[in-house]
């Protein structure tokens, strides 16, 4: 605090600080830990508590009924007694019923049901699979981008890769869905060349394909592989290239030996955010299934939130997520040794 | 040509009424020690400049004068001792609380402004109205020989331009004291030495204290009323030009001011403050510079202009000529003797044009100062 | 389009992988775009029932989407208003912290861009409800904001490390307050990264889906609406919204590789 006041004064050091702690606590940490601490409560099931109430009723009615019936005045009052305790008993249930009492504990990550666990690895399963496919396919364009000779070239190649990138996510997984549907594009195709029959739902369903996901993802996640490579190779000196070739090296091993470990951080990054940004990716999923193919994890946790309506259990989903997300970071952080603010470049 | 229009030269009358609302003031540093962490950039050094003389500090890069100059302009706060500006205390007071202004080694101009605002920025910062402000930055510019290039931005200036605008937006405040940091450092040698001269003849007009960091030593001779010597956060004297060159007080000051011919040795004898050493040209004597002890190692050095060809001095060594290098009005021949190089200047002429490959070299008793070898361990 | 250290061979492999790759990009946005101007109505290029602009008239017909567009526009300024105050704050303060402190914050700071987006929603709409607010756009530029707010500020910190420090002590020696230090220093220094930041978080903002399905409640921007819509189909008003999209992209594009491929002065 004192660096801060002597380098921009009292009033703007404490106006800078207060801001960036209203958005380091109102809209990073305490939402946060909001998440963390509705994910370890939860309200006990009502299901038994009707039950119970349900029994409690049928005993007074009998009992009223056994009361009508009951001619001996001392019977009848005590069957009134019993009723009237009943009757309390029932009042007292049906009020926990409508409010009942918060639990603590870690219950909603092991309730998990074994579909649910299923599907979470399968997610993250998928999210490498993708990582994996996503730097097979960028690699090349990075090396051939980065290393591009003359200025012009390098503009119009960042252009044609960022262009794709400026248009909404949205629409550009809409316009996987065109392609892939059942009436798509490839089955209109194919239909024009007699392989499928569209009038009798004859089509090819590669939407129920989880690699139709697969496509969508790369092509939408893509940029986030490439540039981080883009990056650290055009610090590497091309000298070293020709020095290896002129050396006597082959292709392979002048990628593995010089290119590769100098792009080492940048692919590092580049999986980092594709990882994260599949993994908890909802949008490619929800738009390229539409539950006709094998669900993902996010959409697992939008139906806990919005349809089954269940905040706690959604939250102990998105809690794992996140931490499997932060697990995954820092393993690569520490195998590729790269720090924080080499991920921000 | 650029640049000449740069070096158009300055005018008087202006600067004479301009001048005379400001007023040097004196500057003492009382026990002031800087420290960065568990490094000492500046050891306690007491320092007292006078109001409107013109001190320079010089040493090499990394002495701590640069930090001293920051201190005085208060960006730096001393660890231990304090900053008096015209007797009061600077405790606290951050830099655009000082009577001070600061030339910066890069100038810092600001890339944004119009060379006029730039002038004006310190008016505005004290809430002059802005047409008063930029009549004075106007003023200003027209002191500098720059009124022609107030609406023009820094870029747009070359180099010695630039340094008149970053001048003239030092006096628009009318500061008691002007802190330089190696301003001229980026010049070309020409323009450095025009500079040179002009920043004096200003100094002497506005009549307000400059303080002068350089590592140049002859920017610091040629400009300056005392020169302080630094080495290793540490004054190693303070005196005028002459006295530093002639008289020395350490053996750094001796060698980093100037050229040196230096023989190492042992002291024979010590009387009063004649000193003779053994050293490998034989015995030496000259006059004693700090604590020496018969017996203990000492550091001779002589001038290389203090020493005259022939044998008629008190101290007289046979020498071998190796090399003659011509410098202009002078000659420097480069001799040998028992192993020792020495370092001769002439003045050029018929006489040093076909000298024998042997002869006598001979400097006084005078010419030869002694000082403890300890002493240059930290040099 | 290739490297000049590689062999012939290789570089004709790799020319055409290139030329695949950017086929794989632009071919979807092209058969979306074109499906956008047939006039069956189920999105498709391969049935071809004739030229039509309607579903351009559709779409400006249509109440819901029009009024996404608005809701995100809305949104994308609020996002603009609270996450760039915060990642000047943000790049302001780390500048001059310590490597120690510094590093604790930055990791506190930048973790928001290393969190999946449905996350930021998840828990901003948790939060906001503990006060009250239920999901909507306040919600969804508060979640947006999280994470936009740090990209701000790495864009803030990439420039403050070209800064040069002396100019703000200049100003400070010459007499000015820390006050007009920052307004005539350093906020012109920084204005054209505000710019950037601002256009940056207005077309993250805009185009955020993952967090802001989560944080929008009953209200809907133009792509949770667009997203909806999907569900239950599609419709080539769909392709027109991504026709204007592509329109607009490509436009910027142009502007922006004419101004850089100008040869510049040496």
């Amino acid at each position: 605090m004192g660096s801060l006041a002597r380098a921009y004064g009292r009033p703007l050091a404490l106006t800078l600080t207060a801001i960036l702690v209203l958005w380091i606590l109102a809209l990073i940490l305490v939402p946060l830990g909001a998440m963390v601490q509705q994910s370890l409560w939860w309200k006990d099931s009502a299901g038994d508590l009707s039950l119970t109430i349900d029994r409690l009723y049928n005993d007074i009615a009998t009992l009223q009924l056994d009361a009508g019936n009951a001619t001996d005045a001392a019977k009848k009052a005590a069957l009134d007694a019993e009723i009237a305790t009943k009757q309390g008993e029932a009042t007292a249930l049906e009020a926990q019923e409508l409010n009942p009492g918060k639990q603590w504990g870690l219950d909603n990550f092991t309730r998990m049901s074994s579909l649910h666990l299923y599907i979470f690895v399968r997610t993250i399963l998928y999210a490498l699979m993708v990582t994996a496919l996503a730097l097979i396919v960028c690699y090349p364009v990075a090396y051939v981008v980065a290393l591009a000779s003359g200025p012009r070239k390098a503009i119009i190649l960042t252009v044609a890769l960022i262009v794709p990138y400026a248009i909404n996510e949205l629409l550009r997984v809409y316009a996987w869905l065109m392609i892939l549907d059942y009436r798509g594009v490839i089955n209109g195709v194919l239909g024009w060349f007699g392989v499928v029959d569209l009038d009798n739902r004859g089509w090819i369903p590669f939407l129920e394909n989880p690699s139709a996901v697969f496509l969508a993802m790369i092509y939408t996640y893509v940029l986030f592989m490439v540039f981080p490579i883009v990056n650290t190779l055009e610090t590497l000196d091309r000298n070293q290239i020709e020095a290896a070739r002129d050396l006597g090296a082959s292709t392979a091993r002048i990628h593995r030996r010089v290119i590769i470990p100098h792009a080492k951080p940048g692919i590092a990054v580049g999986c980092i955010m594709t990882f994260m940004l599949s993994a908890g990716s909802y949008s490619v999923p929800a738009i390229m299934t539409r539950g006709q193919g094998g669900d993902w994890f996010s959409q697992l946790v939008y139906r806990q939130f919005f349809e089954s309506n269940n905040w706690n259990m959604g939250s102990a989903y998105a809690v794992s997520l996140l931490v499997v997300c932060t697990a995954f970071i820092l393993l690569m952080m520490r195998f590729f040794g790269v720090g924080l603010r080499d991920i921000a470049k | 040509m650029a640049w000449t229009a740069g070096i158009r030269p300055v005018g008087t009358t202006n600067i004479v009424a301009y001048g005379s609302s400001m007023r040097g003031k004196d500057v003492r540093l009382d026990k002031v020690s800087i420290r960065f962490g568990d490094s000492t950039a500046v050891q306690p050094t007491d320092l007292a400049i006078h109001a409107g003389e013109f001190f320079s500090i010089l040493g090499p890069s990394g002495c701590g004068k640069t930090t001293i100059l920051r201190t005085i302009s208060g960006f730096i706060e001393p660890t231990d001792g304090r900053v008096l500006i015209g007797g009061e205390d600077m405790v606290g007071k951050g830099p655009n609380e000082r009577p001070t202004a600061l030339i910066f080694q890069n100038l810092a101009l600001f890339p944004l402004m119009s060379v006029a605002e730039n002038v004006a920025f310190g008016l505005e910062a004290r809430g002059i109205g802005k047409a008063q402000r930029l009549k004075r930055a106007q003023e200003l510019l027209e002191l500098v020989a720059l009124d022609q290039y107030g609406d023009k931005k820094p870029a747009d200036l070359s180099g010695g331009q630039r340094q008149r605008v970053a001048i003239a937006r030092a006096l628009a405040v009318e500061p008691s004291v002007l802190l330089l940091d190696e301003p001229l450092s980026a010049l070309d040698l020409k323009l450095r030495q025009h500079m040179r001269t002009e920043l004096r003849s200003i100094q002497k007009r506005v009549g307000i204290t400059f303080i002068y960091i350089t590592h140049d030593q002859g920017e610091a001779l040629a400009m300056s009323d005392r020169v302080a010597v630094m080495s290793r956060g540490r004054l190693e004297q303070v005196a005028d030009a002459d006295t530093l060159y002639a008289e020395p007080a350490t053996p750094f000051v001796a060698t980093f001011v100037g050229e040196q011919n230096v023989l190492r040795g042992r002291i024979t004898t010590l009387a009063d403050d004649v000193a003779s050493v053994e050293t490998p040209i034989g015995l030496v004597t000259g006059r004693a510079k700090g604590a020496l002890k018969v017996g203990d190692e000492a550091l001779v050095m002589v001038r290389p202009e203090r020493i005259s060809l022939g044998a008629s001095n008190a101290n007289t060594v046979p020498a071998r000529l190796v090399s003659r290098n011509l410098e202009g009005p002078s000659v420097n021949l480069l001799c040998a003797a028992a192993g020792q190089n020495f370092t001769v200047t002439v003045p050029n002429g018929p006489a040093v044009r076909d000298l024998p490959e042997e002869l006598n070299l001979s400097f006084g008793l005078a010419d030869a100062l002694v000082y403890p070898m300890g002493a240059l361990a930290h040099g | 389009m290739s490297t000049a250290t590689d062999s012939p061979g290789a570089r004709l492999i790799l020319n055409i992988y290139i030329g695949l790759f950017v086929l794989y990009l632009f071919l979807p946005l092209a058969v979306m775009s074109a499906a956008a101007f047939n006039s069956f109505d189920y999105p498709s290029v391969t049935q071809w029932r004739g030229f039509t602009l309607k579903w351009f008239v559709a779409l400006a017909n249509d109440q819901r989407l029009l009024q996404g567009l608005v809701n995100s526009v809305l949104v994308a300024l609020g996002v603009i208003v609270v996450s760039i105050p915060a990642g000047l704050s943000g790049a302001l303060i780390l500048t001059r912290l310590g490597q120690r402190s510094g590093t604790v914050l930055y990791s506190v700071l930048v973790s928001p861009v290393l969190t999946p987006g449905i996350i930021l929603g998840i828990s901003s709409l948790i939060f906001w409800r503990e006060f009250g607010v239920p999901g909507g756009l306040f919600v969804a530029v508060m979640a947006q904001s999280s994470f936009i707010a740090s990209y701000a500020m790495l864009l803030f910190l990439a420039r403050l490390q070209r800064q040069d420090r002396t100019l703000e002590e200049a100003a400070l020696d010459l007499g000015a307050s820390h006050t007009l230090v920052f307004r005539r220093i350093t906020l012109p220094f920084l204005a054209p990264t505000a710019f950037t930041a601002a256009v940056v978080a207005f077309l993250q903002s805009f185009e955020n889906y993952n967090t802001t399905v989560f944080a929008i409640g009953g209200e809907w921007t133009l792509v949770t609406e667009i997203a909806s819509r999907l569900r239950f189909g599609l419709s080539p008003v769909i392709n027109v919204v991504g026709v204007i999209f592509v329109v607009l992209t490509l436009l910027a594009a142009t502007t922006y590789v004419l101004l850089k491929g100008k040869p510049k002065r040496a």
